[in-house]
């Protein structure tokens, strides 16, 4: 089977031609570098991406939300699945930039981190 | 008049690219700063801009745009550099006297150099004029991200987008991951104008459809919105007489295109062109009232918020620059382009001994293709190679050599 | 507080039923004002041009030109009492032959009968330097015509008519009227009676008139649309520019009129429709900007950043200029003590105080009046930032911070003029009630900026839920609650 990708690595996006045989890249062809090459594999064998969303703070200084994100990629078909576990979430004020959310969640080895320093309100 | 304050260098916008600029001033020289910031945290657009993405060029690493926001934020904080936050600079005179307004009061302060850095707008339904009602839940992306972003609020169950630019496309992926529907994307043009990665990543992977040449021709609804006409457009952009079909939705999001907020450069006599709606610009960024800088979007729609940054850079550096020397201002030559390209900025050339970097954004996407700078005596300066060449990209080319005279931008 | 039964029910909370609210709350009497929409001034009276008519487009001895005149007359006046903006800047009448120079004179004749003041016909040189960007041979120049904002017009009528004692109903759609001795209105929610019954519900007071059983009028709704451009700050004109009104008498051409915030209106065109829509048209929208760019080029550089449109309560479905109808406003021939207020088009804006005083005598000549001892005509001004001196701004922000927390950018409105407008006596809580009382979300941005910070406040402040912000009408809903509970 053949499919057709461009490639977003750059601003340059080679449109690749991908030969895949059984889930596996056999070749590709229009890639100006060899990142191109690697590029098309991983997104055709193993695509992963970096979510994020932003879960409900009470207490929050200014902020009603604190962002959040994957600490790394995550398989793409588990994108819903951790969306589903960050859906749960309630959190309270303070939270530092960095502070891990959720721990390996899914058992992926990727925390749902803080994206955002959110401070107590003190008037409150 | 009497000032409240005496300030070097106030720059106007706490964003990517007043962020970026007061640094870059301050490393350079200038002690006395004041960052002015209308909302109420620093960070500008950024904080709304929970996806990744930023920081690849400026940081060289990939991060949220609150993490750019606050690495830009501890830097100027390390720096001392003074700011105020919900602080609303109501007027700027040529004599770079602004008046700002702030729950502590209203003050007058005087500036040696001024850095306009205060963004952009979003372009309204009411500016494209689509007819039809005016119901309720029409939002443009950036309001809607903010909406859902910060406040949680649920904006729709099943939202039409009208445009393709990036905040839409980021959208459509940011409410599919929070559980409500996209009924589709539809541009005007024939080709997309987000990044590709963007149509990959919001848009292919959670199969959202896409419809080119396309766009809302009347909008339905009482109270809230109930769906739309699309209609079919040909090249020239000229809508195609029966091609009209009604789609539902509950939602319209427009990404239709981003606007300089210009107003108060106006206010100081700020030259404004017609082709970006940002300032008229030497190669130092400085405007045509002396001492009285601009760069980010206010100056020219960047596709990244890191572009934007790093020409604030440039431009806190030639402030400073301007500051220490009170130098006069050279001779300057034009910067001219082909027809091909929609435009190029800076509009002049100050005489210069430096690397002159020039951005340009071409009219139509174009495959293989060869840019040539040239001088008036036909010298090339800089010939370039694009295998690929879209409108939404902002390119930037270097000119090393010493420029002296008047240089024209070709695409071949 | 429910005052049951009322000597007075007014149906309709447009400009002429709340002229009528506080011109009847200087007497001692029950009024209240019953209105189906969530705000005042929700139907004709929001979708026009705000023009003060000097009175010489209508014809002598008409009740449009007795009521026109009258309350051209008494609106400054109410201005200085109730502080609602008010402008006299003056209108050109343009025309480039000598056709339009015989309907110029014919123009200022009627005027002048009708007891205008301050008509002169003006030729190319004057003109232009007068208004440098109107390329036009012969002027009728009215320099008394005024702008207002007819909306702030109607809120400070009901403000002032509240403090007076007058009760108002919002969301009470009159469903049924029926008379035994006294008149019985049900509404959606409540059954009130009252003595009188004055019908001042502008486009539907054909069927409100039906509902009480006069059966005798009938209303042909025309459209008009209209463009809104950004701020004339270069002021390319200062006066409104009309052309020569057309012949079919359904509108008096598309004309620019500058508003009271400083922005330029265009339109209105003039479309019989078989409905009450209020959409706009990419035909008319076109046609209007071609129109105005005519007589005046440089408008071209203006940004649009609106569009409304509004409707005309027509009483003939008119071809000619012949076909001219006078405004209805009596005693019901067939209902006693029904008085109609009927196809209220323009100048009707200008007529309403008229209007409110003719009602007044209608009711005067069957009723024995006592004056309200306790009537106060007058409404203080609330803060409006950007008009303040500097020394003013600085003694404001000190006084209340809030007026140093600016919420819309574009209009440069502060969270107290915004709170002011949220507090408003009425309690009217729309995204569209409060920017019509303070402006936020009204300039070039269309509230891009501030309707996440009002909603905010909305939210945290006032506690209410995200799922019952309105834009306007009921089912404007803006939100369907939260993301993540």
């Amino acid at each position: 089977m053949k499919k057709k990708i461009v490639c977003t690595l750059c601003p340059i996006g080679c449109e690749l031609e991908v030969e895949i045989q059984e889930g596996k890249v056999v070749s590709v062809e229009g890639s100006l570098c060899e990142r191109g090459v690697k590029y098309a594999k991983d997104e055709i064998e193993n695509p992963t991406r970096c979510i994020s969303s932003s879960i409900p703070v009470r207490g929050g200084k200014r902020y009603e939300t604190v962002s959040v994100k994957t600490s790394s990629a995550i398989p793409k078909d588990k994108i819903f699945d951790v969306m589903n576990k960050i859906k749960k979430i309630q959190l309270k004020a303070p939270i530092k930039l960095g502070d891990i959310i959720i721990k390996n969640v899914l058992n992926l080895n990727v925390d749902i981190a803080a994206t955002r320093n959110i401070e107590k309100d003190k008037s409150k | 008049m009497k000032y409240d304050r005496f300030v070097d260098l106030v720059v106007i916008g706490g964003g990517p690219a007043g962020l970026s600029t007061a640094i870059s001033a301050k490393k350079n020289g200038i002690d006395d700063i004041l960052l002015l910031e209308r909302e109420l945290c620093l960070g500008g657009i950024l904080n709304q801009c929970i996806h990744d993405g930023f920081g690849l060029h400026l940081f060289k690493e990939n991060l949220t745009g609150p993490e750019y926001a606050q690495k830009q934020i501890d830097e100027l904080k390390t720096l001392n550099i003074s700011y105020l936050t919900d602080a609303m600079v109501i007027n700027l005179t040529k004599s770079k006297e602004l008046e700002f307004i702030h729950r502590t009061g209203h003050k007058l302060i005087k500036a040696k150099a001024v850095i306009l850095a205060m963004g952009c707008r979003e372009r309204t339904r009411f500016n494209i004029q689509i007819p039809g009602t005016r119901p309720s839940g029409i939002y443009t992306a950036g309001t809607a991200q903010n909406l859902v972003n910060l406040q949680n609020i649920k904006i729709g169950k099943n939202i039409l987008i009208l445009g393709s630019g990036d905040i839409g496309l980021i959208m459509a992926r940011r409410l599919t991951l929070e559980g409500m529907n996209i009924a589709g994307v539809y541009e005007i043009m024939s080709y997309t104008a987000g990044l590709e990665r963007n149509i990959q990543q919001c848009l292919n992977d959670y199969s959202i459809p896409l419809f080119l040449s396309s766009t809302v021709t009347e909008i339905f609804g009482k109270g809230r919105i109930e769906g739309v006409n699309i209609g079919k457009v040909d090249k020239d952009l000229k809508p195609i007489t029966h091609s009209e079909r009604f789609v539902k939705c509950d939602t319209l999001l427009l990404s239709v295109g981003l606007i300089p907020e210009n107003e108060l450069s106006k206010k100081a006599g700020v030259k404004i062109t017609d082709f970006t709606g940002g300032a008229v610009v030497d190669s130092e960024l400085q405007t045509n009232i002396e001492g009285i800088f601009s760069c980010g979007n206010v100056l020219q729609i960047h596709d990244l918020a890191d572009y934007a940054s790093l020409e604030a850079k440039r431009a806190g550096y030639f402030a400073a620059r301007y500051i220490k020397s009170k130098q006069k201002r050279y001779n300057r030559y034009k910067i001219n382009f082909c027809e091909k390209i929609k435009y190029a900025s800076p509009n002049y050339i100050v005489e210069n001994k430096e690397a002159i970097i020039v951005s340009f954004r071409i009219k139509k996407p174009a495959k293989n293709v060869v840019l040539i700078v040239k001088d008036r005596e036909n010298n090339i300066l800089v010939k370039k190679k694009f295998i690929r060449l879209l409108p939404s990209e902002l390119i930037q080319i270097k000119l090393e050599r010493e420029v002296k005279s008047d240089i024209y931008l070709e695409i071949e | 507080m429910c005052k049951n039964p009322y000597d007075v029910i007014i149906i309709g909370a447009g400009v002429v039923g709340c002229a009528c609210g506080r011109e009847l709350s200087k007497y001692k009497l029950n009024v209240a004002v019953l209105e189906k929409n969530t705000d005042v001034s929700e139907g004709i009276s929001k979708g026009n041009s705000g023009v003060v008519h000097a009175g010489f487009y209508v014809p002598y001895g008409t009740l449009k030109a007795r009521t026109n005149v009258e309350g051209f007359f008494a609106i400054p006046k109410l201005a200085a009492e109730l502080n609602f903006p008010y402008k006299k800047i003056g209108k050109l009448v343009i025309s480039n032959d000598k056709y339009g120079l015989t309907e110029l004179k014919r123009l200022k004749e009627a005027g002048d009968k009708n007891g205008c003041i301050g008509l002169e016909i003006i030729t190319e040189k004057q003109i232009s330097h007068i208004e440098p960007k109107v390329k036009a041979k012969y002027a009728l120049f009215s320099k008394e015509t005024a702008i207002i904002s007819p909306y702030l017009f109607t809120i400070a009528l009901v403000e002032n008519a509240l403090k007076n004692g007058v009760d108002f109903f919002l969301n009470h759609e009159v469903i049924k009227i029926w008379k035994d001795k006294e008149f019985f209105v049900q509404t959606k929610k409540d059954t009130f009676h009252s003595k009188w019954l004055i019908n001042a519900a502008g486009l539907y007071s054909d069927k409100i008139s039906c509902l009480a059983g006069d059966k005798n009028h009938k209303i042909f709704p025309c459209r008009g649309e209209y463009l809104v451009t950004d701020k004339d700050n270069e002021k390319i004109i200062n006066r409104m520019i009309y052309p020569i009104p057309p012949k079919d008498g359904a509108s008096l051409g598309v004309h620019i009129t500058p508003t009271t915030d400083g922005n330029i209106l265009i339109g209105p065109s003039a479309e019989f429709i078989n409905n009450y829509g209020l959409e706009n048209t990419k035909q008319f929208l076109n046609e209007m900007k071609e129109d105005a760019f005519k007589m005046v080029p440089e408008l071209k550089r203006l940004p649009i950043i609106r569009t409304y449109s509004g409707i005309r309560p027509k009483l003939i479905y008119a071809k000619t200029k012949k076909d001219f109808r006078d405004f209805v406003i009596e005693e019901s021939k067939t209902v006693p003590k029904l008085i109609n207020i009927i196809g209220i088009e323009s100048p009707g804006l200008a007529a309403a105080p008229a209007i409110a005083n003719l009602v007044l005598n209608i009711i005067g000549n069957k009723e024995n009046l006592n004056k309200n001892e306790q009537f106060d005509a007058y409404d203080p001004k609330k803060p409006d930032f950007q008009s303040l001196s500097v020394e003013e701004k600085k003694e404001l922000i000190k006084k209340n911070p809030d007026f140093g927390e600016i919420i819309c950018r574009c209009e440069t409105i502060t969270k107290g003029e915004l709170l002011n407008a949220i507090n408003n006596p009425l309690g009217v809580k729309t995204l569209d009630g409060i920017k019509r009382r303070c402006r936020a979300g009204m300039g070039r941005c269309q509230g891009g900026f501030c309707t996440p910070r009002t909603i905010k406040i909305l939210r945290k402040e006032y506690g209410i839920k995200e799922k019952d912000i309105l834009k306007n009408e009921n089912n404007s809903n803006l939100f369907f609650g939260k993301i993540k509970e």
